[in-house]
This record gives C-alpha cells, sequence and structure tokens, in this order.
C-alpha cells in the first residue's frame, strides 16, 4: 500500500503529554506524530487510553471540570492547549463522530447545515450544494434525496452514523476523530463505513478508535497500541501487524491478551 | 422424583403469579372505583345545570337566574397571564439546572428551594401574597391572584423542565460542542427542542393544576359578583365562585357550583389528554 517512503507531514502532535481525571494519571507522557492525509488507529483493551486520547485532539475534555491535560499538543503547528485557543474555531478544524449516532432532533437537511450555518454565512443555493456534496462525500446522499424535510432521527442506525459523518464533513474540517463509529452497528453498515473511510483518506487527516483490530489493519496507515495510558508502539500499520517490534503488542495483536 | 419436585415448583411460581396479579388488579380497581365515582358525580350533576345562559350572564343573587359568565372569564386571565409570567422564569431556570449547575452548591440550593415552592400548601402561597401585596395596595386584586398563581406555576415547570434536559444524552451535547457550537446554542436548539414535547407537557399540567386551585385566590382575588377584567379589581374565579356556591343553602346557586366542577373536571381532564398527547410524540 504505501509507496517508497512517501513524504509525510506531521498534523498533529503529541509532545510530552500528560492527562488527569482528577487525581487519576490516565495518559503518561505521550509522543506521537499523527500525519497528513492518513488514517490514523489507535487500539488497546479497554480503559487504555485510546478514547481519552483522541477527546484531547478536539478538547473535549474541556468541557467537564477537573480533566487536565499537560505538555505540548499542536495541530498544525499551533498549541492547542494554550488559554487563549478559540475552542469554537478549534473544533471547526477538528470534527468528531461518536460511538453512538448522534443525529440532532431537527431534518435531514438541518442536521448537516447545523454545523455550517455555525462558522459561515451562505446563501440557500451555496448550503443546498454544500448538504448535497457533505451527503455524497458520505455515500448517503442516494438514499436521502428525495426525503431531506424528514427527520434525521428516522434513519435507520447505519444512515444516522453516516448523517453524522456527513455533518461533520459538511464544516471542512482538517482532522476528523472517529471514536469506535461502527461498535453499535451491523456488519453491513460496519463495512459501508469502512469503505467511506477508505474514500475520505486522503482529503482528511482521520483518527479511529477502534476495539476491532482487523478494523485498524483494514483501514488505517499507522497505528498505535494503547496499554494502561502509555503509548506502546506506533508504526505503520504493516508493521504492527505483521512484525511489531514489541512483545506486548504481538501478544495484543495475536489475541492472547486483552 | 426429579419430574414431581419441577411440577410441584412450576405449580407454586403459578399460583404466586395468580396471587400478585390478583391482588394488583384489585388495587387498581379499588383506586378506579373511586375515580370513576367522582367523575360520574361530578359529570351527572353539573351537566343537569349546563346551559347556553352559563357562558353570558352573571353569577346571580340567590333566586334569580343567572350564570357564570364573570367566573369564567376571571379564570381565563387569571390562568393564562399567571401561566405568561410563570413559563419563561421557570424554563430559563430549569435550563440553569439543567445546563449549568449539575453539580455545585448554588444549583443544589435552588433545587432544594423549589423542592420546597413544589410542594408547599397552595394557602400558603395565597397568604404570603396577601402578606405582601394585597395589604400593600390595601384592596383584593386580580394581579394578586395572577402573582399567586404564577407562584405555582414556577416549581412545576423549573421541575419537569429540568428532568426533561436531563433525559437528552450527553452525547448529543458533545455533538454539538463538536461541531463548534457555543453553548447557548447547542441548548436553544439540540437540547431544548429534543425536550420540547415533554417541557411543553409541563406546561400543560401547571396549567391544569392551577385551573382548580381555590386556596391561593380567596385571600388574593377574591371575587366579583359583576363582570370585571380589571386587574387592579377583585376578579371572579370558578374555584371561588364553586366555594362560595356549594356551600350556601340555596339551590339554584348549588346547580351553578356543580356546573362549575363540570366545566374544570373537563378542562383538566382535556388538558392532561393533550399534555400526553403530547409526551407521546416525544422521541429523543
Amino acid at each position: 500500500m504505501p509507496t517508497q517512503e512517501p513524504k509525510l507531514t506531521t498534523q498533529i502532535r503529541f509532545q510530552d503529554f500528560n492527562f488527569y481525571y482528577g487525581a487519576f494519571h490516565a495518559l503518561k507522557n505521550i509522543q506521537l506524530d499523527i500525519y497528513q492525509g492518513l488514517v490514523t488507529a489507535f487500539i488497546g483493551p479497554s480503559g487504555c487510553g485510546k478514547s481519552t486520547l483522541l477527546r484531547t485532539i478536539n478538547r473535549m475534555y474541556s468541557l467537564y471540570p477537573g480533566q487536565r491535560a499537560e505538555g505540548h499538543l499542536f495541530i498544525d503547528d499551533e498549541d492547542a492547549l494554550a488559554n487563549d485557543v478559540d475552542l469554537n474555531d478549534l473544533r471547526k478544524r477538528v470534527g468528531m463522530v461518536f460511538q453512538k449516532p448522534t443525529p440532532f432532533p431537527m431534518s435531514i437537511y438541518d442536521n448537516i447545515a447545523y454545523g455550517v450555518r455555525l462558522h459561515e454565512r451562505l446563501s440557500r443555493g451555496e448550503m443546498d450544494a454544500r448538504v448535497e456534496w457533505a451527503l455524497k462525500k458520505a455515500a448517503l446522499w442516494d438514499e436521502v434525496k428525495t426525503k431531506l424535510k424528514q427527520e434525521g432521527t428516522s434513519l435507520s442506525g447505519g444512515q444516522q452514523q453516516r448523517l453524522c459523518i456527513a455533518r461533520g464533513i459538511a464544516v471542512r474540517p482538517r482532522v476528523l476523530l472517529l471514536d469506535e463509529p461502527t461498535s453499535a452497528l451491523d456488519p453491513i453498515s460496519t463495512l459501508r463505513i469502512e469503505e467511506l473511510i477508505s474514500e475520505l483518506r486522503g482529503e482528511f487527516t482521520i483518527v479511529i478508535v477502534t476495539h476491532n483490530m482487523q478494523q485498524a489493519a483494514r483501514v488505517s496507515d499507522y497505528t498505535a497500541y494503547m496499554y494502561l495510558g502509555e503509548l506502546v508502539e506506533y508504526n505503520k500499520t504493516d508493521v504492527i501487524f505483521v512484525k511489531p517490534a514489541k512483545k506486548e503488542t504481538e501478544d495484543y495483536i495475536t489475541g492472547r491478551f486483552g | 422424583m426429579k419430574s414431581t419436585k419441577f411440577s410441584w415448583l412450576a405449580w407454586r411460581r403459578r399460583l404466586l403469579n395468580y396471587t400478585a396479579t390478583g391482588l394488583s388488579l384489585l388495587a387498581m380497581a379499588f383506586g378506579l372505583f373511586w375515580l370513576l365515582w367522582i367523575l360520574w358525580t361530578t359529570l351527572s350533576l353539573g351537566v343537569s345545570g349546563l346551559s347556553f345562559s352559563l357562558f353570558t350572564q352573571m353569577t346571580p343573587p340567590p333566586g334569580s337566574e343567572g350564570g357564570l359568565a364573570n367566573a369564567i372569564v376571571g379564570s381565563l386571565i387569571m390562568v393564562g397571564l399567571a401561566t405568561l409570567i410563570g413559563t419563561p422564569i421557570g424554563i430559563f431556570s430549569g435550563i440553569y439546572l439543567a445546563e449549568f449547575a449539575q453539580r455545585g452548591w448554588l444549583g443544589e440550593v435552588i433545587r432544594f428551594m423549589n423542592d420546597v415552592l413544589l410542594s408547599a400548601p397552595s394557602i400558603i402561597i395565597g397568604l404570603f401574597i396577601y402578606a405582601v401585596y394585597v395589604t400593600y395596595r390595601g384592596h383584593f386584586s386580580g394581579a394578586a391572584g395572577v402573582l399567586a398563581l404564577a407562584l405555582i406555576v414556577i416549581p412545576v415547570v423549573v421541575r419537569t423542565t429540568e428532568n426533561m434536559l436531563r433525559l437528552v444524552p450527553s452525547s448529543l451535547r458533545e455533538a454539538a460542542f463538536a461541531l463548534g457550537a457555543p453553548r447557548w446554542h447547542m441548548i436553544m436548539y439540540v437540547t431544548l427542542r429534543a425536550s420540547l414535547a415533554g417541557v411543553m407537557t409541563g406546561i400543560l399540567l401547571a396549567v391544569a393544576r392551577i385551573a382548580g386551585e381555590t386556596a391561593p385566590l380567596l385571600f388574593t382575588a377574591l371575587s366579583n359578583q359583576y363582570w370585571s377584567t380589571n386587574l387592579d379589581k377583585p376578579m371572579a374565579s370558578l374555584p371561588v365562585v364553586i366555594f362560595k356556591f356549594a356551600m350556601s343553602p340555596f339551590e339554584d346557586w348549588n346547580r351553578l357550583a356543580w356546573a362549575g366542577v363540570f366545566l374544570i373536571v373537563v378542562t383538566v381532564l382535556a388538558l392532561n389528554i393533550a399534555a400526553r398527547a403530547f409526551f407521546g410524540r416525544k422521541t429523543v
């Protein structure tokens, strides 16, 4: 898959990064570079901190008092942990899709337009075009183009999840965070989401948390294996799954542990 | 040996099941019996007093013809205004408690005070308004009645709004934040919208409650024999007129009281059914 040493640009950089839930030290001294336009997977057993790490990238933790980060997190060479960071602007650049589909209580059209309206003033025609573009990108357009006025909650689970991906794409972020996006879906819907991830690769930097190792192997370029809040190993997905450097990683991916 | 033991166990469980089901059916029948009796009495006695003049004529002196027009209009004005005043205050307080003060001492204090207000006997609310407003103005008035009823609406709406907002999954909030939505925008367009049916239900139940309140109006709006829409004057209301007329020895007054009871029961029933219909459509 990867050609001979492609030129990689770092989009997200964790440096001496630590994270705390109150007194609990959840992420320990993370050093990690996530590359632009590629798909990066975080894997590891439950409670290893992979979701926690993902949720620091759009500063989701800032909603909750008692959760705090130390060290450095750079997104496009900007310090994302600085006090004067405009969180709404950061979250425009870094979109997120959750484990369970979260359609808003409004029409399919408005679900997509909601995020766009927060950041841009578009004419009616421009908005129509943007909604269509996002729904096409998320491979949902053909299924919903005749019922854009219907409630988003009327869609099936898999469609709702693609709606959420479309909603995230619609604001044209640079990074897309996927937090176990298929764990609540059936196998066919899962397959469609995985195909979608492959299609979005290149245009967006995608970071995906998954507890499904086959999924990580199928969709990602780079994989990070985490355990007990530490980043154990990080490399090209091929290397991690075929010839991991550390025994712990091998034990986990061969199913002897976890 | 084993099979007989099993069948004995199955038989015992079946018996227990029938007993429990029977007892709960009995309990339900007991409660329903009184409720239906009350409904039957009020409706059958009330229907006999229904007539067109009920809605066109004023409450009469004993022995002459009349209706309940002034009481009906007084009730509509006071209940309507109290709802208009109490609802926004209640909704905003509920939003504050659910979205801004989930934890923290201020939220806890407000929540506790609201619970106290919610369970305070309504006569105390009436006496409070009497002490601070009626004695200050020097006379009874419709405005005082409105204030008392609004004070009853507020805690009901606060409670239901907070509860309904808390039912909205936090993942929906996070999803809005993840798109870069400011908090107020998220509340207005996502969480409040998701719980709209529940909030509306709370408002309807609050209206149903104050429609039949008598005690808070006795010391505030008092009553008025004549047609009056002046909020600074005493104002008639259905519950107070019922109270007065039902206790009188005059038969035509009693009949009017029953007609008033009929109107209130039907209104409250309709509001409750409307509330259920609203809540039934709720989808989060």
